[in-house]
């Protein structure tokens, strides 16, 4: 098999920066996320490639939180479109766990599928490769494996890494993965080596029948109790790699200006303000129970499977305890 | 602490069962041993969950806002600086008094749960364990200073030094300097707003970061928008923040909301004090910069 030593992990970084710009997890001072290796300071970063996971998910490099789309110029009476800003310039993300790969597959479905397509998440897609890091030692928040996700085995990256102490095993699985591969064909090796077992979930949840089960339980006493404590921040859905929703707003300075988009939550109040002044989810409550029922039940319904990856990162985010695992058993319970 | 927390679920259900109170808000234990949340009990029997140990940090007088509409009469447990949560709510008359039974716990300090979860959760880097969360180690008021009933034993204050010690390294900076600062720190935020939905202070109920027309601050998560988001929200907070730190706690990316906090806590005192906000409630007393006058000797603000 094809192994990449980890001593010649920084040159193939390296080798991949030459043509695309590469996204790594490292920690920088408090924070952790995917930050792109053109900005990592070899002093103050730290690859996190080792850690289980990085605190915020690599969403934005395919979907970022503040994105411009097009530019605009008044004519006369009338209004010019002057740019439009589709990103198509080559990208990598390196070593993004199984989780964070499923939810990139939840991305595609809404942005690519249905009729619908959203261009400019499709350029920068199209030439995106991601190299997955495959996981052996899920850690206390991870329930993936609850939610389909295959730790081990992320189906749809175009290279799964595999760390065995001293190596990575290497295996392209797509074109975009092999053209990759060959741009630092001479610092891989062939060698047998062991590949790790997985180790088990500390964290398991039974999410079979829980979308059909919401079905009927919209207007269930449950949901005053469960909401109680959340303080409607928006935290979870900033840090889960799914939630993709967004506004699009615009800034102008006299007679130009711009469109952009950016993250929106649907923990807050404005999310669902309507132009007569309604708003259907006025309370805590109805926001989130929509958050939930959206990646338990609609997303389901519409795409058949959760919008959920099982990261973990919101049960650890909350600041006020919310788990969706202990939701997922509420609701089985109710 | 074990006291306090049986203490504390003797008057909840005592409360409870004499309808004294329909809500009685403390703290539960979550799925890990430093996981301590919210927890409102609404009869006797879900009082037994009530819980109060060194993990019960999180400020419950936020939450009294989800009620301010509605009839229900509520019991409360306050440590030292949500108490001043509660002074904050009553002068702003967002709360009624009677509305509310306040148990004060004199605090002994706490850790953070977030901290420990962040650190077992196996993302980014761990950090050392603490003793004693941040915002606890700079607090002036760990013994309430309102309240109905009282436990525990009169806390010393917990400030390890002079908390005004950074805000005084910033002012002393060359005016370059301290632009760039807030610059890197503050191109970190992620615009989530947790920041202002954890606060007490932050309570209007249509916040101007909301409101669409027109939009005062831009939503782009870029140097000029998030340095205008952060300018509106502190000189919101001037003379109102009662330096409870959970905004600084909650949020997801570390920026130092205290250090802006402080200065400000630092200049109202300076300029309109001396003055600490929700330090006391005097019913009708009006603190500095509350105030409206048609003939003030400013014209601007
Ligand atoms: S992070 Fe927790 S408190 Fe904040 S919106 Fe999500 S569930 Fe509610
Ligand atoms: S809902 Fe929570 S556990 Fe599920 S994918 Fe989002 S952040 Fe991860
Ligand atoms: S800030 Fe003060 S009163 Fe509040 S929890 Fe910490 S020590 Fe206790
Ligand atoms: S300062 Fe922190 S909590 Fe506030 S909006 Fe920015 S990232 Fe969110
Ligand atoms: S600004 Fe921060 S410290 Fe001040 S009252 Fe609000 S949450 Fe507490």
């Amino acid at each position: 098999m094809q192994i990449l030593n980890k001593n010649k992990l920084k040159a193939a970084l390296n080798k991949l920066a030459e043509t695309a710009d590469v996204f790594v997890p490292a920690a920088r001072g408090e924070n952790s996320g995917f930050y792109s290796w053109k900005t990592f300071d070899q002093e103050k970063d730290e690859l996190m490639l080792e850690a289980l996971n990085v605190y915020l998910p690599p969403k934005n490099v395919l979907f970022p939180q503040t994105e411009r789309m097009y530019s605009f110029q008044e004519e006369g009476s009338g209004v010019v479109i002057k740019e439009s800003f589709e990103d198509s310039s080559p990208t990598v993300i390196f070593g993004a766990r199984a989780c964070d790969v499923a939810a990139i597959d939840c991305f595609d479905d809404v942005f690519l599928t249905r009729g619908y397509e959203d261009t400019f998440y499709k350029s920068r897609r199209d030439n995106t490769t991601i190299i997955a890091n495959a996981c052996y030692q899920p850690g206390p928040n991870c329930f993936c494996a609850s939610m389909g996700v295959n730790p081990t085995d992320p189906a749809t990256a175009d290279i799964i890494i595999r760390d065995t102490g001293e190596d990575y095993v290497w295996e392209a699985r797509t074109e975009k993965g092999t053209a990759l591969t060959q741009k630092i064909a001479d610092l891989l090796e062939n060698k047998e080596v062991k590949i790790p077992e997985l180790q088990a979930f500390s964290k398991n949840v039974e999410y079979d029948g829980v979308a059909a089960k919401l079905k009927g339980m919209f207007e269930h006493p449950i949901w005053d109790k469960l909401s109680e404590a959340c303080q409607t921040c928006g935290i979870c859905t900033y840090v889960c790699p799914s939630c993709y929703c967004f506004d699009i707003q615009v800034k102008s300075f006299g007679e130009e200006g711009y469109r952009f988009r950016c993250y929106d939550s649907c923990m807050y109040r404005e999310y669902s303000q309507m132009a007569g002044g309604h708003n259907p989810r006025e309370d805590a409550k109805e926001r989130f129970r929509n958050r939930f029922l959206h990646k338990l039940e609609f997303f389901q319904e519409r795409y058949g499977k959760p919008l959920c990856v099982g990261c973990g990162r919101c049960i650890v985010a909350c600041p006020a305890g919310i788990s969706i695992t202990e939701i997922i058993k509420e609701i089985k319970e109710a | 602490m074990k006291d306090i927390s049986n203490k504390i679920k003797e008057i909840a259900k005592k409360l409870l069962e004499n309808g004294q109170v329909d809500i009685f808000m403390a703290w539960e234990k979550g799925e890990y041993p430093f996981q301590t949340k919210p927890f409102f009990a609404r009869n006797t029997e879900e009082a037994d969950k009530i819980i109060f140990d060194e993990y019960s940090i999180h400020n419950l007088s936020n939450s009294l806002l989800k009620f301010r509409d509605r009839p229900e009469k509520i019991g409360i447990v306050v440590k030292g600086c949500d108490s001043r949560g509660i002074v904050r709510l009553l002068e702003d008359n967002q709360f009624q008094r009677e509305r509310l039974y306040i148990v004060g716990v004199n605090c002994p300090g706490m850790k953070d749960p977030l901290k420990a979860m962040k650190n077992n959760s196996g993302f980014g880097k761990k950090t050392e364990e603490e003793d004693l969360a941040d915002k606890c180690r700079n607090c002036m008021q760990p013994n309430p200073v309102i309240y109905d009933e009282i436990l525990g034993d009169i806390q010393e204050a917990h400030l390890e030094g002079d908390r005004f010690a950074r805000v005084k390294e910033i002012e002393n900076m060359s005016p370059d300097e301290r632009y760039s600062f807030f610059e890197e720190s503050l191109s970190k935020c992620i615009r989530c707003y947790a920041c202002r939905q954890v606060c007490v202070a932050c309570n209007c109920r249509t916040c101007i970061f909301d409101e669409t027309k027109p939009q005062w601050v831009g939503r782009e998560s870029s140097s000029s928008d998030n340095m205008m988001y952060h300018l509106v929200r502190a000189s919101h907070m001037a003379g109102r923040c009662v330096e409870c730190g959970e905004c600084e706690r909650v949020c997801p990316v570390n920026i130092p909301l205290m250090l802006i906090n402080r200065k400000l806590i630092k200049d109202v005192d300076q300029f309109f004090g001396p003055y600490e906000a929700g330090m006391e409630y005097i019913e009708g007393a009006i603190p500095p910069l509350s105030v409206y006058r048609e003939n003030d000797p400013d014209d601007f603000i």
